[in-house]
């Protein structure tokens, strides 16, 4: 026992290299947290399904397939899932809107359930947590989860440590939005109905473009929140494509993952429309003609602020069609758009909920 | 037993002992005495063998201290603790018996040797009615007969000890003191005491050793050390109030 | 008083007094720990989120652990919630729930410090920043089921308790506290750090703060396997050296003239402490409290040997980590570290007031 040493504790040149590592990686994070602005975004996107899937008129033909998620990862489901959970809310709305609604098991939970009939599926999930159990339990055959931390990459891990395929997806713009339908809709085997849906959504892209083409694009700041501090989207935010290709020009924080904006920049910017996304938190535009400072901005003076319906705009899911044209509308009030439905209910958000929904 | 041999400690260039020696017999009991930042603690410690001399060597059974490893010297050398604060709340008993920890073995915890030893220290100390208390709450001078009968529990022939009657009344003083000079004339334990009141050193010890400025003047029987010149050139004091406390020395000389 | 033995009292009858004192409660205390720790092992594997009939539980533990029919059938998915989600989780939270009281009740001991926990060196501080750095770079490895995450905590969490070792060295303080102090300020700055990388870190930010908050989410019996090891082995060396422990009671210098050869003992025990809390870490994340009221608690009860406190530590830090456990699990996710802070306090706090064994703390 005298013979022991502590073998924990290293001696000369290991301790400064390891520190002068740690120091190179902080070093590297934050260089890499430098803002590049997103490049325009054309009115003809093309979705390109990133998988290698055997094209087939019988979904039995298609399986087992072998796709490669968002992250790269190639993940095998064997069969026809049956037991499907859900653990992001565009997940959720896109495999009811594949038809398969009533295979959904499990979802995560979600303050602004879409379509209706979901509120019935069980939540085995929340806001950073996945209860694992629930979803073995149920037989679960395919799990569709959120990348970028949406879901815990501990919980993605295990469900896979575990034999169950877990697709992950995240859609950082436009074309992975298209994208992860189609992935979804191959996971599922539904193949023809995601095409459809991406179909669709396409043709609210091309009509907005067409639309919107040859006008100016007026300064838009995109509210998220301004309850302790003004938060709008970040320049990798989904909701600033879609801002771009309704037409308008958005007011980004300038640095990736940041959504946190100054107030003097936002009077510098000077917005001609100013877009309420928080309005389902009771947020209206008397409100936000009455802050101080506020009255010399275009956006007040013109009446340029309009509540908008944050979850269809935001969410990449089948609802995206329907956002873009609400989008576009608010965008430019006189726009005649052929597609768009005529309710209100496309540009007024929906009741208010009690926290905040993510929705990637 | 214990011998310094012209131990010098050379602190950042200064020196605070100069090629002091010293030599202490089986069953013998010494008071180093002198002025403060003379070197007293110093040289205790480096009796004790914590402290390693610039130059000199001390020994230990004839053995040079540096040599051997703390556990063997803890068996043949005691040091009664400095009182300190107890992070824990510790029973007496617990606290003596830590003075049986150089026996234990390590991974075989507390024999009945060690039970009775402990027992036996804290009867011979007489701290039997504080059994149960928490040495946090004790007295001064209740602690230090605790820390005492730690010592005593440790078995071993030779005990330090450094001011072991600071902050005690003059009552707890004396009782310290007797019992120390009992433990010696009735077991034979070979004590070495820094003090710093010269009367109960001269009363109590039939040797001092004086020490100022790093040496030592002087070294002998209290009546033929503190003599007028020694008390007024080292202590600074007039002989006469040294004189009245030092009349009879108790014990072997 | 000092020369004749008290009368009422011979040796021969203390030194049974005293053995009995202390051997009868720690005894019935080690029972206990033992009773305990087999309830909430049953229980962690019996309750959950999913409701499993106890009977079908056991009958799956049986077949899979002895081999054992007992003829009760069960749905394969039973078993993998029994087998491969529940019964490492609950080893897992037991090992690292062990680690912890031990590695407490060692820095309390060697800092004579009773407010001191696992974290007290920066280890805390070292593990969130190498976990916020792991999650700030856009790599992802997994090794042995451990991602960058946690090899970069583990290795955060030793690399700053070195840092806190060698800077306190130097100096004119007595070395505990240049220690304490030292790991006070790495420990800010190193929040600093963390701080700053929470900040830069997006959406990793959700990452980052479950991780803070501790858990068992991820745990498997490969992560097990890899840190039991570690965290029971460093718990079993320190438990050998119990005695030197002990000779830290009074403080350093007390312990040299008692045997104890200060600087190897120091060194080694704070560098077995500090692996254990690192590798405890790494699998779970920041759980607060358990290092820090067990070994009190403990204490209360049967004193301050470590011979004693060590051992039992370890048998009621896996309890009480692995029962939090499953509470958190039943409430719906709710991070560990609360569980045990909202489980130990007001216990704590009751043991206090009723102590009756004349220990305070």
């Amino acid at each position: 026992m005298d013979a022991r040493r502590s073998a924990a504790i290293p001696r000369g040149r290991t301790l400064p290299s390891i520190l002068l590592l740690v120091l190179v990686a902080v070093l590297a994070a934050c260089g890499s947290g430098a803002a590049s602005p997103s490049a325009a975004v054309t009115a003809s996107v093309t979705a390109s399904p990133t998988t290698n899937v055997i094209e087939s008129p019988s979904p039995v033909a298609a399986f087992p397939v072998t796709l490669t998620d968002d992250e790269g990862t190639n993940v095998t489901i064997p069969a026809e899932p049956d037991q499907i959970v859900t653990l992001t809310n565009a997940a959720t709305e896109t495999v009811f809107a594949l038809g398969l609604g009533d295979r959904v098991v499990g979802k995560v939970e979600d303050f602004s359930v879409y379509p209706p009939a979901a509120a019935d599926v069980p939540d085995v999930a929340k806001f950073g947590s996945v209860d694992v159990e629930q979803i073995v339990a149920a037989g679960t055959d395919l799990v569709i989860a959120g990348g970028s931390n949406f879901n815990p990459p501990e919980s993605i891990a295990r469900l896979r440590q575990l034999g169950i395929p877990t697709v992950v997806i995240f859609a950082e713009d436009m074309p992975g939005a298209l994208a992860d339908i189609a992935l979804m809709g191959t996971a599922v085997g539904r193949p023809e109905q995601a095409a459809a849906i991406q179909g669709d959504i396409q043709e609210a892209i091309d009509e907005v473009g067409a639309a919107t083409a040859g006008l100016d694009k007026p300064r838009v700041f995109y509210e998220l929140d301004a309850t302790n501090g003004f938060f709008g989207p970040a320049p990798d935010y989904f909701g600033t494509e879609m801002i771009t290709i309704a037409g308008g020009d958005p007011l980004t924080s300038g640095t990736d993952g940041v959504y946190q904006i100054e107030p003097e920049k936002i009077l510098e910017f000077d917005p001609q429309v100013i877009l309420l996304g928080d309005a389902a938190y009771g947020v209206t535009p008397e409100q936000v003609a009455a802050r101080p400072g506020w009255d010399v901005l275009t956006a007040v003076k013109d009446g340029a602020i309009r509540p908008i319906d944050d979850v269809i705009v935001t969410r990449p899911g089948p609802r995206l069609g329907e956002g873009l044209r609400a989008l576009a509308l608010a965008i430019h009030p006189d726009l005649v758009l052929p597609g768009a439905s005529a309710s209100p209910a496309a540009s007024a958000p929906p009741a208010p909920s009690a926290a905040a929904s993510a929705a990637p | 037993m214990l011998q310094a041999d012209a131990v010098t400690v050379e602190v950042r260039g200064r020196a605070i002992l100069r090629d002091v020696s010293l030599a202490l017999a089986v069953g013998e009991r010494v008071a180093l005495v002198g002025p403060n930042g003379a070197g007293k603690s110093t040289l205790l410690r480096a009796l004790a063998g914590t402290l390693k001399p610039t130059a000199g060597r001390v020994l230990l059974g004839g053995v040079p201290i540096a040599t051997l490893d703390r556990s063997e010297i803890a068996r043949r050398l005691a040091v009664v603790p400095q009182q300190t604060a107890l992070p824990f709340a510790m029973k007496v008993e617990e606290v003596v018996a830590l003075g049986r920890l150089p026996h234990e073995d390590p991974l075989r915890g507390t024999r009945p040797a060690d039970r009775a030893a402990t027992a036996a220290a804290i009867e011979r100390v007489g701290v039997g009615h504080l059994l149960g208390r928490d040495a946090r709450e004790l007295s001064l001078g209740e602690r230090q007969l605790v820390l005492l009968a730690l010592s005593v529990a440790q078995g071993a022939p030779v005990m330090l000890l450094d001011e072991p009657t600071v902050h005690l009344d003059l009552r707890h003083q004396v009782e310290a003191m007797e019992l120390l000079a009992d433990l010696n004339e009735r077991d034979g334990t070979a004590l070495v005491a820094v003090l710093h009141d010269l009367g109960l050193a001269a009363h109590f010890f039939p040797r001092l050793v004086v020490i100022d400025h790093g040496r030592i003047v002087a070294d002998g029987p209290p009546a033929t050390v503190l003599t007028d010149e020694l008390i007024r050139e080292v202590f600074s004091v007039e002989p006469a109030l040294v004189r009245l406390a030092a009349t009879a020395t108790r014990g072997r000389a | 008083m000092a020369t004749t033995p008290h009368p009422a009292r011979a040796p021969g009858r203390l030194a049974v007094r005293l053995r009995v004192g202390r051997l009868g409660r720690a005894g019935s205390l080690a029972l206990a720990g033992v009773v305990t720790l087999l309830v909430v092992l049953v229980g962690g594997i019996v309750l959950g989120t999913v409701d499993l009939a106890p009977a079908t539980t056991v009958a799956i533990l049986a077949k899979r652990l002895a081999g054992l029919d007992l003829g009760i059938a069960w749905a394969p998915t039973a078993e993998a919630i029994v087998m491969d989600l529940r019964l490492p989780r609950v080893l897992t939270a037991m090992v690292v729930g062990t680690g912890l009281a031990v590695a407490g009740c060692t820095f309390q001991g060697l800092l004579r410090n009773p407010l001191a926990d696992p974290y007290v060196l920066g280890t805390a501080s070292g593990a969130a920043l190498g976990a916020a750095v792991a999650v700030l770079i856009p790599v992802r490895t997994v090794f042995l089921e451990f991602g960058l995450l946690h090899t970069l905590a583990f290795i955060g969490a030793l690399v700053s308790v070195t840092v806190v070792y060698r800077l306190s060295r130097t100096g004119p303080l007595s070395p505990m506290t240049s220690l304490l102090l030292t790991g006070y300020a790495v420990g800010s700055l190193l929040a600093a750090g963390l701080a700053m990388a929470m900040y830069l870190s997006g959406t990793g930010l959700r990452q980052i703060f479950s991780y803070l908050l501790g858990g068992f989410d991820g745990a498997s019996w490969l992560r097990l396997a890899v840190a039991a090891p570690l965290i029971l082995g460093g718990t079993i060396a320190i438990l050998m050296r119990a005695r030197s422990l002990n000779g830290f009671l009074l403080g350093e210098e007390a312990a040299a003239h008692l045997g104890v050869d200060v600087r190897r003992e120091r060194a080694i025990l704070l560098a077995l402490a500090s692996l254990v809390t690192a590798a405890g870490v790494a699998v779970a994340g920041l759980i607060g409290f358990v290092g820090l009221v067990i070994p009190h608690l403990v204490r209360l009860l049967v004193g301050p040997n470590a011979r004693l406190v060590l051992p039992l530590s370890a048998l009621f830090g896996a309890s009480l980590l692995a029962a939090a456990d499953v509470a958190a699990r039943m409430l719906g996710g709710v991070p560990v570290g609360v569980v045990t802070a909202v489980i130990g306090a007001p216990f704590f706090l009751l043991l206090l007031r009723h102590a009756r064994s004349g220990y305070e703390l």
